[in-house]
């Protein structure tokens, strides 16, 4: 019974959120729109206490049984009890009402949030700029052809985003083409010395041809373009592709748990 | 009869709401969001079609998806290995689907830690998905036959703060070092220090977002991953039920609906542009969302 009001209640709210979006009833859409929301915060809200309980008795447990780690549940617990007396009972600036001084630049709670929360938080996403030269260096290793695709767009990408990438002139960018195109096909050549000299070959001649031609003003000469091309048409065909995927696998997943039938959620 | 049923339930009942929301009666539905209506009804009968073929016995066939094959062996090799495996739901609130999912693979992961007697750690980001966390991977040990091995500090609260929260979980992987580690919900910024982290100390991670500016760190930093659609059809794949796989079949069709349309719609557009044609067919597909 108590997991068939589960459901109920599932189905129920489902079924009401999407006739929220299509039927013109004012007080509908108004609970859709508004109640419904604070009725979600109230609950978040109340859970909130429970998060707060859960976190102490973990690390009250841990430090009580001197369980593995023991050591950081001091270093929790006391920073917990810390902001505790900031937050509701040292203000620690003379004229400041309680729960102003949450906002107000000189008070305790204030510094601490400021001085430390505050750094440790954005030492954190420093760390970010390390762990993505790090994921670049093992996605951009040469491995096979896909692996070398997304190199060398990487390298198109980050030249063009540089101010330096403006300044390169049409054979600069000739010559990276043609160091590309040999990248790619250097193990269809048997022979070495074949490879090298047909590459100095081509290092020579393309740009005399295609100045002779007289399209050395042709965007593809020109970097900060052809990264702007990449990024508006192979990236953003390949995102959107992803994004309809999602957009199908929200709403079948959405129909599945307002029809009852994904029942997993509830532990069935 | 049989066909007469099927004509009447998947043919006329959709034609008929459909025309219902389209003429409007009393103004009782709301204008603008007609193409929205019209594809929200065809793609909910054309999966309740797939669904009730499959209950009735049709094969479906399944491709197979490395992320979801390997979750059982990522839980076998951290019961081999002795080390708990560690599952993160993501950082977003219970009003994400994301999430929901998310705690919907949990379910499957606890049952298999159930069954192989492994530790499971789940540290969240929202008190709120903790309680449905806990529940969900109580339920999963109980129908495991396997309730004494289920402890209430199995899913426990970090913080709501985003980097806290990921500091918190890299400490976690650093001193416990899980042998396999989930990351399946909703992510932001964080994703990548955390599995990067994971990667540095060799477990096996499989991750899973609709987070579409994530999926190429997961991709770069994880061993297996849900990319798209995968991640939604996860649980319904794990399930095994004839009902859940006939909605995804549903949803495929769907899809090779929305590439045809593609298609319609880019000839149309080149044959517009150079004037060969004078009707351009994305006028039509403009939706205006009064939301």
């Amino acid at each position: 019974m108590k997991r068939q009001l589960a459901y109920f209640v599932v189905i129920f709210i489902g079924f009401l959120a999407l006739a929220g979006h299509f039927i013109n009833y004012p007080p509908l859409n108004n609970f859709i729109d508004n109640d419904a929301t604070q009725w979600f915060d109230i609950i978040s809200g109340f859970a909130a206490f429970l998060g707060v309980i859960n976190l102490l008795q973990l690390h009250t447990n841990k430090l009580v049984y001197k369980r593995k780690n023991w050591e950081y549940s001091i270093l929790t617990i006391v920073s917990f009890m810390l902001m505790i007396v900031f937050g509701f009972f040292y203000i620690g600036m003379e004229g400041i009402p309680r729960g102003a001084h949450l906002k107000v630049e000189g008070t305790a709670f204030y510094w601490m949030f400021d001085n430390i929360y505050l750094p440790l938080g954005s030492s954190m996403f420093a760390l970010l700029a390390f762990f993505v030269a790090s994921a670049s260096y093992r996605a951009f290793k040469i491995r096979n052809f896909e692996a070398t695709l997304l190199l060398i767009s990487g390298v198109l990408l980050m030249i063009g985003r540089v101010p330096i990438g403006h300044i390169i002139p049409w054979w600069m960018s000739v010559e990276i083409y043609i160091c590309i195109i040999f990248a790619l096909t250097a193990n269809k050549f048997s022979n070495r010395k074949n490879m090298i000299s047909s590459f100095i070959l081509c290092l020579v001649i393309i740009p005399l041809i295609i100045y002779f031609l007289n399209i050395t003003h042709w965007n593809l000469f020109k970097i900060p373009e052809v990264q702007e091309w990449i990024f508006d048409v192979p990236a953003t065909a390949g995102s959107r592709a992803i994004m309809i995927g999602i957009a199908l696998g929200t709403i079948a997943q959405s129909f599945r748990i307002i029809t009852g039938r994904e029942k997993s959620i509830l532990g069935d | 009869m049989i066909l007469k049923r099927k004509l009447t339930k998947y043919v006329f009942l959709p034609t008929f709401i459909i025309g219902i929301y389209l003429y409007n009666p009393f103004d009782i539905f709301l204008i603008g969001n007609e193409m929205s209506f019209v594809f929200i009804i065809l793609i909910c009968f054309v999966i309740e079609y797939f669904i009730e073929k499959s209950k009735n016995g049709e094969e479906i066939y399944m491709r197979p998806i490395a992320a979801i094959k390997a979750m059982e062996e990522a839980v076998g090799r951290a019961t081999e290995m002795g080390k708990p495996v560690l599952y993160i739901p993501g950082i977003a609130s219970l009003d994400e689907i994301d999430t929901i999912s998310g705690l919907i693979i949990l379910g499957h992961v606890s049952s298999m830690t159930a069954e192989y007697e492994s530790d499971l750690h789940v540290p969240v980001a929202v008190p709120i998905v903790m309680e449905t966390a806990k529940e969900t991977c109580k339920e999963s040990y109980l129908k495991q036959g396997r309730p004494d091995l289920f402890r209430e500090d199995m899913v426990h609260y970090i913080t709501d703060d985003q980097f806290a929260y990921a500091a918190g979980v890299n400490g976690i992987m650093l001193r416990e070092k899980p042998a396999a580690v989930f990351f399946q919900g909703k992510f932001y910024a964080e994703s990548l220090i955390l599995a990067e982290t994971g990667n540095s100390i060799g477990a096996i991670q499989i991750a899973g977002t609709g987070s579409s500016s994530q999926i190429p760190f997961f991709v770069t930093a994880c061993d297996y991953t849900l990319i798209g659609e995968e991640f939604y059809a996860a649980s319904a794949y794990l399930s095994g039920s004839p009902e859940m796989l006939g909605s995804i079949k549903g949803q495929d069709y769907v899809k090779v609906f929305c590439i045809v349309m593609i298609l319609v719609v880019f000839i149309n557009s080149i044959l517009f542009n150079f004037s060969l044609m004078n009707f351009n067919i994305t006028d039509f597909f403009r939706i205006n969302l009064i939301k």
